[in-house]
């Protein structure tokens, strides 16, 4: 009679097993939790319209808030009625068959299934307006949508994505003349720009007494 | 462990007691205190831990595969802009509407919030004249019965549906049908209504159909006052109590704050009046029922309620100058009551001259309202706190002389005859245009269904006088009929746009859009001058009646708390409210007092049969504290046979025995030997008598103002902590610190908070069996504590004399001494703990603080583990024990919610089905569960199972008012919300009390009313020697009794307090 029952033989072979699956397990979680792909990053769908954002917001250098005209007086930036694209393209390119749908909408007020790029979860209450109005640029969190033809994710919008900004808003704030100008830059020499960015930033945190809530009831609620 | 605080309990101290069970200190309460959650809390119905731990896993298992496969990519979802931009339209911004919810003799005039074109949240109208935007309990709740899936939604004939266009055709066909005949055999049954456009349409209708007949019903009426003062002064009037202008009050079974009309108005006043220090009002109440004005009354006398025209006589007696000899004789009063009460309180009215005030009930006959013109006349009150303000009034008949032989079509206006009056007349067709497919609309020929008031066009006169205008919000959801419109198409008029006939009406009285956008018109003839007028008419003769007995028992019919006549039966949150007074939900009971109770040998839960005029009706027996001897209180509204799924069936139908007396005599009871479950919050999360509610008399409080402070419990010795809380670095960098204040000098316990937080903040309904396991959700409750006097509680002289002195706890019950008892109220609601105990115990940091002293709940954080509602000491957490938001209306009320892991639907196990096709799992079915959503507030989170919940100091609106005022400032540091600017948010809570008893703001400011109230003498922390600080804190109440009267209590307060083992303490201590 042994102090170990028989059952003990397969103890080696079950936790061999057992390490190879958590370490499986450990494995898949990280290739898919930890990769940049898990926050949409790079997501690109394709628009029921041709729309390109590189010409319109780049090359014309229309402002982002023609058409996003509510992003600084509420929470969502909205997505432009088609009677918003009518007014330049009654008349520009007032025939061209990609706009079909375009003039569909505006003539028969039905809506154009835009397909949604950026959300955040239900749980998270972000506000648009009181980041634009403070002097966040659209292009911290959206990238440089104005070379982008097709929109694209570019950000991970992960917790931590927003609290690397909310724990140090003086590296990102800038003057709020210069939020929708996606490509401005405080000096087109890098090292004076990031030393200006530094200074400025440090100022406008200070003067306009800028928050960066870190608290759950900043988002959550 | 011996620093642990702990509460002395002397038994010979006054304790607060919650229920008859606490007091009785039964073995079943005292498990009830120790278990954490009530029994069954924690477990799954039939199915032990370990069965559902098995099958858990197998969910596991399935899910795992799931995953797999599928993948768990965040489905496509897409944006669908306008195509035509609506101008001034703002995507997600509310928009405010002024309007006004039309009541029985007035309206309450409203500003209602509309998000995306969906209204979601009723507020009263602050900028209406003497406001303070405070409303009632149903104006919260009506905003549910909008979205009631129940509500009717098609158009029926003889029980078919039939298309909108052929119900309309059948209208004009009645119009040209009548007025060929002059309205022959044409009848209209409506309830009471102020609108003028509706008069000025009945005008139309007796003009176009002479021979139609117009009759009025109201379940509950409260048109007396109106009627008792048309009488009294000879001349069509109504009357306007002005509770903010007496100073001696005297209510003759007259429940002004609780069940009678107009309560918003009311409350406000009475608490404007009760401001403590020199002028503070003092009330008297001659009632039956325990009522919220007694509860609030500085003396209260307890008697039957058909025992009140002798009791108004001998006060006319001492107040009339030369009463007449049928007076003086009927004014003998019963020995039991003491004739020093009456003297002494006749003495202090005349002393108060014309700020004395004495109001009769609805409940009355018009004889006691005579009487009390009269003596108010008298005491020269008239024109003072009591106004009369000129009225027209509508020709109508009484129902009872309706001849169903001579009618050929009876038209009915809303209202519920076949459920109210037991039985519906027979007619040869019946039209009807109700809100619910219910009882009346079962035996009707033609249904059509009504607009909810937040879809219709209308107008209303307040009861000051005032005319308000109701407008839409929302087009009618289900293709629903005004009033307006239903009986202009009736009158054939060619105008039917209910817009349009107000806007007739309305005529060129003032700027239209003006009154529109400011939601009232002053200048307007129906507000018009007071009446200058004395009583003119005879005194009334009253008759003698034998006090009720066992065998002769008084039955009082009451206006439910509720669901008033009825009305609100199939409304979730109106059932499951706790009742101001009983904490019943979910049901009616039959209040009976302790004294009675024992002569008949009946106890709670105890079905009884009552007869009545050859009628009878079962329900359970409820004894309620303060209950008048020989007196059964019956609430009207209850035992729906078809009112939705929600309040079909809940209580018992009080109507079946009721005549249209408000209060009969000459029931009796029987015991049916059935015994019934009531649902009742009422000792939940006791305090083990603790010195929650603190208060005093005026006389104690003027000499020592500090009372409140000085009764606080012993605090343990304090070590330094080596970790400092967090908070105290954090707030220093915050722009504001939030508090709150709670005045229980003002308030009245009438709970519409409680219903203004479940609308703001998405609270589930859990139903019966929920409540009845101590589940209930509501953020915010209103604890009701009963206190008796503890000399007479010792006193052996006042016990029972048949009882056995050595009696058991469960016979202590029916002991005399608990007859008379004084009741407080206190709204319970997170106290935002600054050294927080729920913090510390989360595992997982699902609630925090944030730097602005909000005790904060993450939760998309939190894992339900229930330790921090463990470690509060307030019991404001609650727990999602199921999905409550998405049952679908039928399981509200239990008996239990079945869950999708164990429930079978057609013999399919429910869990497998979802797997196979998750869209069709056995929940709601779409469009309804889209109708219900749309009643929810978009800004705050929709919790769901398993998910700690409490109350936020709606964490949204600040968060709401922070951010408005941020993207105004800019790229400038004015960011700090001002309460000198007005941006400082008001809690739901707040803006809905009508008393103005709750005030909400930034402590961190010295200027604002909340520093102000804090400031107070008054001012005290619930538990406060547990040095958890919290934001919210009380202002003790004051009571201003009479030093003459015989039941005067000395200011026990701070004595017993003493007599308990309990210290005094430098003012100083403890309050944050």
């Amino acid at each position: 009679m042994s102090i170990f029952p028989k059952w003990t033989n397969w103890l080696p072979l079950v936790l061999l097993v057992g390490a190879m699956l958590t370490g499986g397990a450990v494995t898949a979680g990280v290739w898919y939790y930890f990769t940049p792909k898990y926050t949409r990053v790079g997501y690109e769908p394709v628009q029921p319209v041709p729309f390109s954002h590189k010409v319109h917001a780049g090359e014309l250098g229309i402002d982002c808030r023609y058409c996003h005209s509510m992003v600084d007086k509420t929470w969502v930036a909205n997505i432009p009625s088609a009677s918003t694209c009518m007014n330049c393209h009654s008349q520009v390119l007032k025939d061209d068959p990609r706009l079909a749908i375009v003039r569909e909408s505006a003539t028969n007020n039905t809506p154009i299934p835009w397909v949604q790029v950026h959300i955040t979860p239900d749980y998270v209450y972000f506000n648009h307006a009181v980041h634009v109005a403070r002097g966040i640029s659209c292009v911290e969190c959206h990238g440089r949508v104005d070379q982008m033809d097709e929109v694209h994710h570019a950000k991970p919008f992960s917790m931590s994505f927003c609290l690397d900004c909310h724990r140090d808003p003086a590296a990102h704030i800038r003057p709020t003349d210069k939020v929708t100008d996606l490509g401005w830059k405080w000096d087109s020499d890098p090292v004076k720009a990031a030393h200006m960015q530094e200074v400025n930033g440090a100022k406008f945190v200070h003067d306009w007494k800028v928050q960066s809530l870190q608290s759950c009831s900043a988002c959550h609620r | 462990m011996n620093s642990t605080p702990t509460t002395p309990t002397n038994a010979n101290g006054r304790r607060y007691w919650r229920s008859l069970d606490e007091l009785a200190d039964t073995p079943e309460f005292k498990e009830w205190l120790h278990r954490e959650f009530p029994q069954g809390a924690s477990e799954l119905d039939g199915q032990n831990r370990r069965h559902f731990l098995k099958i858990m896993a197998a969910s596991f298992a399935f899910a795992g595969v799931a995953t797999l496969g599928a993948g768990c990519r965040r489905p496509e979802e897409k944006l669908e802009p306008f195509g035509k931009q609506p101008e001034d339209y703002i995507y997600g911004k509310a928009e405010y509407y002024a309007t006004a919810m039309p009541t029985r003799t007035g309206a309450i005039p409203l500003v209602v919030k509309s998000y995306e074109g969906r209204p979601i949240k009723i507020e009263g109208n602050a900028q209406f004249p003497g406001s303070n935007g405070g409303t009632d309990r149903y104006a919260q709740a009506s905003i549910l019965n909008l979205y009631d899936p129940d509500r009717a939604k098609r158009f029926t004939k003889d029980g078919k549906t039939v298309s909108r266009d052929e119900a309309l055709k059948f209208l004009d066909d009645l119009s040209q049908k009548f007025s060929a005949n002059q309205g022959e055999g044409l009848a209209f049954l409506a309830e009471s209504s102020t609108s003028p456009s509706r008069a000025r349409l009945q005008k139309i209708i007796a003009q176009k159909f002479p021979q139609s007949k117009w009759f009025t019903y109201d379940a509950i009426d409260s048109g007396i006052h109106q009627r008792a003062a048309t009488q009294a002064f000879g001349q069509s009037v109504k009357p306007v109590f002005n509770f903010d202008k007496a100073k001696v009050i005297l209510s003759l079974d007259c429940d002004f704050l609780g069940g009678e009309d107009d309560t918003h108005n009311h409350i406000r006043k009475f608490a404007a009046s009760r401001k403590t220090g020199e002028g503070m009002s003092r009330l008297y109440c001659i009632e039956s029922l325990f009522t919220l004005t007694g509860a609030h009354a500085d003396h209260r006398l307890r008697v039957s309620a058909s025992l009140i025209g002798q009791i108004v006589s001998a006060f006319a007696q001492k107040i009339v100058p030369e009463p007449p000899d049928h007076l003086v004789q009927l004014a003998k009063l019963p020995a039991d009551i003491d004739a020093k009460w009456i003297s002494e309180c006749a003495k202090d009215l005349v002393a108060a001259g014309k700020n004395a005030l004495v109001v009769a009930g609805q409940r009355q006959p018009i004889e006691v309202h005579l009487l009390a013109y009269a003596i108010n006349s008298v005491l020269g009150a008239l024109e003072n706190t009591v106004e009369l303000r000129k009225t027209t009034q509508n020709e109508s008949a009484d129902f009872k002389i309706f001849d169903a032989s001579a009618t050929d079509t009876l038209v009915i206006l809303g209202g519920n005859p076949a459920y109210n009056l037991n039985s519906l007349p027979n007619a040869k067709t019946i039209v009807r245009l109700g809100y619910y497919e219910d009882e009346t609309s079962e035996k009707a020929n033609w249904n059509f269904p009504a607009a909810h008031y937040l879809e219709s066009w209308g107008d209303a006169i307040t009861s000051d006088g005032t005319l308000v205008p109701i407008q839409p919000l929302i087009q009618p959801l289900f293709g629903g009929l005004t009033e307006l419109e239903f009986l202009a198409r009736i009158a054939g008029e060619s105008q039917t746009n209910p817009h349009d006939i107000v806007q007739t009406t309305f005529g060129n009285t003032g700027d239209w859009k003006r009154f529109l956008f400011n939601g009232f018109q002053l200048e307007i003839e129906t507000r018009s001058m007071a009446v200058n007028s004395l009583f003119n008419g005879t005194l009334p003769q009253i008759k003698s009646i034998t006090a009720p007995s066992t065998q002769n028992l008084e039955v009082i019919f009451y206006r439910d708390a509720k669901v008033d006549d009825g009305r609100y039966a199939n409304n979730g949150w109106m059932q499951e409210l706790p009742d101001p007074i009983t904490k019943i939900t979910w049901d009616n009971a039959v209040l009976i007092s302790r004294k009675t109770a024992r002569e008949l040998g009946v106890q709670n839960g105890d079905i009884v049969e009552i007869s009545l005029n050859g009628k009878s009706v079962k329900g359970p027996i409820w004894t309620q504290p303060g209950m008048a001897d020989y007196s059964l209180g019956l609430a009207l509204g209850y035992g729906r046979e078809k009112a939705g799924r929600v309040g079909t069936g809940v209580g018992f139908n009080a109507y079946k025995i009721f005549s249209g007396k408000y209060v009969e005599t000459g029931a009796t009871i029987k015991k049916t030997g059935e015994t019934y479950v009531i649902a009742t919050t009422q000792s939940h999360w006791s305090m083990e008598g603790r010195p929650a509610v603190r208060e005093a008399n005026l006389e104690e409080f003027s000499k020592n103002p500090d009372f409140a402070q000085e009764m606080h419990d012993k605090e343990p010795p304090v070590v330094k902590s080596l970790y400092p809380n967090p908070f105290d670095e954090a707030k220093k960098t915050a722009l504001h610190q939030w508090g709150l204040v709670v005045d229980l000098n003002s308030c009245v316990g009438c709970a519409t908070c409680v219903v203004a937080c479940q609308s703001e903040n998405n609270i589930p309904i859990v139903g019966k069996d929920q409540v009845s396991r101590g589940r209930e959700m509501h953020w915010m409750r209103i604890d009701r504590y009963y206190t008796s006097d503890p000399k007479r509680q010792n006193n052996r002289s006042l016990f029972d004399p048949n009882a056995d002195m050595n009696q058991t706890d469960a016979e202590q019950q029916f002991a005399k001494w608990i007859d008379d008892v004084q009741a407080v109220s206190q709204p319970m609601l997170c106290q935002m703990c600054e050294a927080a105990p729920c913090e510390n115990v989360c595992p997982v940091n699902a609630t925090s603080h944030d730097e602005e002293g909000l005790n904060v709940m993450t939760y998309n954080r939190c894992i339900g583990t229930r330790y921090c509602s463990n470690n509060c000491p307030y019991k404001v957490r609650r727990f999602n024990y199921f999905d409550y938001n998405k049952r679908p209306a039928s399981a509200l009320k239990g008996p239990f919610y079945p869950t999708p892991l164990l429930n079978k639907t057609d013999g399919k196990w429910d869990l497998l089905s979802w797997f196979k096709a998750p869209e069709a799992s056995g929940m709601r079915e779409e469009d309804e569960w889209d109708l219900i959503k749309m009643v929810k507030n978009p800004d705050v989170t929709v919790r769901m199972r398993g998910v700690m919940e409490k109350c936020t100091y709606c964490v949204q609106r600040i968060q709401q008012a922070e951010i408005t005022q941020k993207v105004k400032a800019g790229a400038s540091g004015d960011i700090r919300l001002k309460e000198s600017e007005g941006t400082i948010p008001k809690t739901a809570c707040q803006q809905a009390c009508p008393a103005g008893a709750i005030v909400f703001g930034d402590i961190s400011d010295p200027d604002s009313s909340v520093s102000d109230w804090k400031r107070s003498s008054r001012n005290y922390s619930v538990l406060g020697e547990l040095l958890t600080k919290p934001r919210t804190t009380y202002l003790a109440r004051v009571r201003n009794p009479n030093p003459a009267m015989p039941d005067y209590h000395a200011p026990y307060s701070t004595e017993e307090y003493e007599e308990r083992g309990g210290e005094f303490h430098a003012a100083e201590r403890g309050n944050s």
